[in-house]
């Protein structure tokens, strides 16, 4: 089968890798590049488990090509903390507890950092629409909702 | 019961595993890499109802890089099931829901075993598709299953055919106080098939050793269940069948195990490891998960109860048709819950319901959160409002004068210890303002209670094993998907051996180590292993505090651990550290090495003698509808638990919020939809709604406590019974709302709409 060699930057490490043209982005990032973080669900964009940020922008990454990511910044749950340190995001899933299995956190994660990159003082309003493409089977959203809030203190 | 010198137990502690699982770190099922690993796949029948005339895997088995193609002829002849033992791993003669396994192949990438599934040739020949359970169990109705008998415990004379599972209630003489009644109120409720739509797919991977073992990874709740399965369906001796839990994302029954789940993905996974002598790894692609793993039945539920003028319930009578789908799976089980459910948990003397459970053409009936208790619920509660309308009751009054109180038993459950189910009323009255808020047009309040009776059940163990340096390494059956294992579970442990939390690291399960334990379902992480958790540490304090009583001439009595040290207490000075004592150890015992375990018998016995304290929750929504599109806006949501003794506050509320908002989910949008063929209409997420967070409120989850229960401390469960409430809490707020009674699953639009036109509205 035919291959496509592509170039992109992911968590800010540029990696140059040979894909098949019908590769979706979610697994090239996880089977070619390893980034696993990056969760595997619906594969309709439904569900947001495999929110990515491309250029800045939250994308659910089984509907998005692989070689459509050709020259892009891609930013994984992988990439969000600063070294050890996590992102205040992360913190606050821990603290408030809205991490139960954590298959849907990676996802969230993504969604939220995207919306504190935008708006620092979210209202109810921006969270939920932040994340209404991020399903979560075991929390009812309640604690998640708490920890973008919790995030959003921390932050400003 | 807990202790105000608690150090730990009541603590919010971060969940054990959570950094890992905020960076992208945790290695789900799916996240495995086994090296060289073949993908699998399988092959599922397009019929819901067939002969299988032939099977044709020539093509497929010639296909280059297809290394193994397996169909029922290749496992041994042995079948798997729960109470009723009607299931192969692959079809053998005879489809029954469309989606059930017929072969399976292994290849090198997953395109070829997507090829190769497409050259096997299956000849099939169509019979009659039962989708409705009411027209199957008709004596008329064509034979599902040609060799399984009718239940056993069937009342004389009943004719029915296609039933798997037969469960009744009966207590006092129903008939007679109907008629003695001075209200009676007749009612039939409907509800659909939901799946539970976990996130993570199914996974199974198998790889054969080079000693004759195989190894199995398995995102499943329960991986001994998983072992015996594999080991029955391979013919291998226990011992060489190993069972490793991959972290879970998500199962809420759905991944209960093989046989509960009625899945057979480890089994058939390790049938083409084993062909193919080679690892192979099966990841389920969501729509055919949708298809063919176990759901959450629909059942249809006549519900007839008699009171007297002053609002005091004395008869009850019912029947439950509860779909099994085209295997038993857990359709005994959940049918038999829902028909003591419908039965209820107030005081009522005079009940007699019949419940059948009943063979289809479609996936089949598993252990999805609280099993047979939310549908009982929404007929039960429904019905509990449409009684106290019909007596121009209030409904939490109507309730109250019927609530069970110290003594009193209920369905399945002879003797109460105490009951907190009028507080839970109490308190969710207060709490949505009922009677104080102003309530808006088309504005409604509803309430609805709810139990999850905590009977008798397995035993389990656990193994504490504490280290020379002072940390301990703790074994449990249970495995980590959020819920005890790595909240609770580690608290215990660091408040019986006084050590940091930090200090704790809780393992998931490998067969080859971990004690035994039926799986992470029941609401029973607490109860099982927690009181064995419990046991093994204070065992493992002893030994330590032995051991040291020797070093500081001092009776193990007069001993305590603080700060990673063992004092006399009362004279810290006289002391010494943990960690000495368990190096020196060695010189000794080996190591330490606590073991206790639940023991199930005598915990029954207990609740016997004692009565019972059982878990009871009142949950109230506000809606508003939109009377021109039926559609219903949950505007506050309050759900109000006694669990018991609340060991990690954060984590019992998230299982209370998620259990809720499930509920919610299928109170508001979920539903399988199947057309007359058996086929599922809505198997991706593009079609399955579920609910996202701007169809949700906030859901505010409030404990109350002084009943302590039958687990460490006193605890209860608390992972089921939050599903229980919601969709008839849900119907009873419109109702309020609008006057409309709408009877049938799911409160969508379209149902709300049709009901409201119904009604003239």
């Amino acid at each position: 089968m035919m291959s496509l060699e592509i170039t992109l930057t992911v968590n800010g490490k540029s990696h140059t890798a040979e894909l098949e043209p019908a590769t979706a982005l979610v697994d090239f990032l996880r089977d070619i590049l390893g980034y696993k973080g990056v969760k595997l669900c619906c594969n309709t964009g439904e569900c947001g488990a495999c929110t990515i940020l491309m250029d800045g922008k939250p994308v659910n990454s089984c509907v998005v090509l692989g070689a459509d990511a050709a020259g892009t910044d891609v930013v994984t749950v992988e990439g969000i903390a600063d070294g050890d340190e996590l992102h205040p995001v992360q913190q606050a899933f821990i603290d408030t507890g809205a991490v139960q299995c954590g298959y849907c956190t990676p996802g969230f994660i993504v969604s939220i950092k995207a919306l504190l990159d935008r708006s620092k003082n979210p209202t109810a309003e921006e969270i939920e629409e932040a994340i209404s493409g991020n399903i979560c089977r075991c929390t009812g959203y309640t604690k998640i909702f708490d920890a973008v809030e919790l995030a959003a203190k921390q932050i400003s | 019961m807990a202790k105000a010198e608690h150090t730990v137990l009541g603590t919010n502690m971060p969940r054990m595993g959570g950094v890992e699982r905020v960076v992208g770190k945790g290695i789900y099922g799916i996240d495995l890499n086994l090296p060289d690993a073949l993908s699998g796949g399988v092959l599922r029948s397009e019929h819901a109802h067939a002969k299988i005339v032939g099977i044709d895997t020539s093509e497929a088995k010639a296909m280059p890089g297809v290394r193994a193609v397996v169909t029922a002829t290749d496992a041994p002849d042995v079948r798997y099931g729960r109470s009723y033992i009607d299931r192969y791993i692959l079809a053998k003669g005879k489809v029954r829901y469309m989606g059930d396994p017929v072969a399976a192949v292994a290849a090198d990438s997953q395109a070829l075993v997507k090829e190769a599934l497409k050259k096997i040739k299956v000849a099939y020949e169509p019979l009659p598709v039962m989708v409705d359970p009411e027209e199957t169990m008709k004596e008329s109705a064509p034979t599902i299953h040609d060799d399984m008998p009718l239940p056993k415990n069937l009342p004389e004379g009943v004719k029915v055919k296609n039933v798997c599972g037969y469960a009744a209630v009966n207590i006092g003489d129903a008939e007679t106080a109907m008629a003695e009644a001075d209200v009676v109120v007749d009612e039939v409720y409907e509800t659909r098939m939901i799946h539970p739509q976990y996130l993570e797919p199914r996974i199974a991977a198998a790889r054969p050793e080079e000693d004759g073992r195989i190894t199995v990874w398995a995102n499943a709740q329960a991986p001994f269940p998983v072992r015996t399965e594999v080991a029955n369906l391979t013919g291998l001796p226990l011992n060489r069948v190993r069972v490793i839990s991959t972290d879970i994302g998500g199962g809420f029954g759905g991944k209960g195990s093989g046989v509960t789940s009625s899945a057979g993905l480890e089994p058939i996974c390790a049938l083409l490891a084993l062909t193919a002598g080679q690892a192979v790894m099966i990841v389920l692609d969501k729509a055919e998960e949708t298809i063919s793993t176990t759901i959450r039945s629909g059942c249809k539920i006549w519900i007839k109860s008699g009171v007297k003028k002053d609002g005091a319930l004395v008869a009850r009578q019912g029947k439950v048709v509860y779909d099994a789908g085209g295997y038993s799976g857990f359709g005994n089980q959940a049918g038999g819950r829902c028909t003591q459910m419908v039965g209820g948990w107030y005081r009522l003397p005079n009940i007699h319901m019949d419940g059948f459970t009943v063979y289809t053409n479609k996936q089949v009936c598993g252990p999805v959160r609280g099993p047979g208790g939310p549908q009982a619920t929404f007929a039960m509660e429904s019905h509990m409002d449409s009684i106290a309308a019909r007596l121009g009751m209030d409904p939490i009054e109507f309730r109250l004068k019927n609530a069970p109180e110290k003594g009193d038993g209920i369905v399945g459950v002879p003797k109460l210890r105490d009951s907190s189910l009028a507080e839970t009323l109490r308190v969710a009255r207060e709490k949505i303002g009922w009677g104080k808020v102003k309530l808006g047009k088309n504005q409604g309040i509803g309430f609805a209670t709810g139990a999850w009776i905590e009977g008798s059940g397995p035993g389990g163990g656990a193994v504490v094993k504490v280290n020379e340096d002072g940390s301990a390494t703790v074994h449990i059956g249970k495995v980590d998907y959020g819920t005890a294992a790595r909240f609770g579970i580690p608290m215990i442990v660091a408040e019986e051996l006084r050590i940091p939390t930090d200090d704790v690291t809780v393992l998931n399960v490998d067969t080859d180590a971990s004690p035994w334990d039926a799986g992470t379902v029941g609401s029973r992480s607490m109860l099982v292993s927690g009181s064995a958790v419990k046991l093994a540490a204070e065992d493992a304090r002893n030994q330590i505090l032995r051991m040291a009583a020797a070093q500081l001439e001092a009776s193990p009595e007069d001993l305590e651990i603080r700060d990673r040290r063992i004092q006399v207490k009362g004279a810290p000075s006289r002391s010494v550290s943990l960690a000495s004592v368990c190096t020196a150890a060695h010189n000794e015992i080996g190591d330490v090495i606590g073991r206790g375990y639940f023991d199930s018998k005598a915990s029954q016995a207990d609740e016997r003698e004692r009565g019972s304290s059982q878990p009871f929750t009142t949950h109230a929504a506000m809606v508003e509808v939109d009377t021109d599109t039926g559609n219903v806006k949950v505007l506050k949501y309050v759900a109000v638990h006694d669990v018991g003794f609340v060991v990690h506050p954060k984590a019992v509320e998230g299982q209370i919020e998620g259990a809720a908002a499930m509920s919610l989910g299928q109170a508001l949008c979920e539903q399988v939809v199947h057309d007359g063929q058996g086929r599922t209409l809505n198997p991706t997420f593009v079609d399955y709604l579920m609910p996202t967070i701007n169809m949700l409120p906030r859901i505010e989850a409030i404990t109350v406590s002084g009943y302590p229960g039958a687990g460490p401390y006193g605890t209860k469960g608390a992972g089921e019974i939050g599903s229980v409430p919601p969709m008839a809490c849900i119907a009873n707020a419109i109702c309020n709302a609008t006057g409309v009674r709408v009877r049938r699953l799911p409160l969508s639009p379209e149902n709300v709409l049709r009901a409201l036109r119904e009604a003239g509205k």
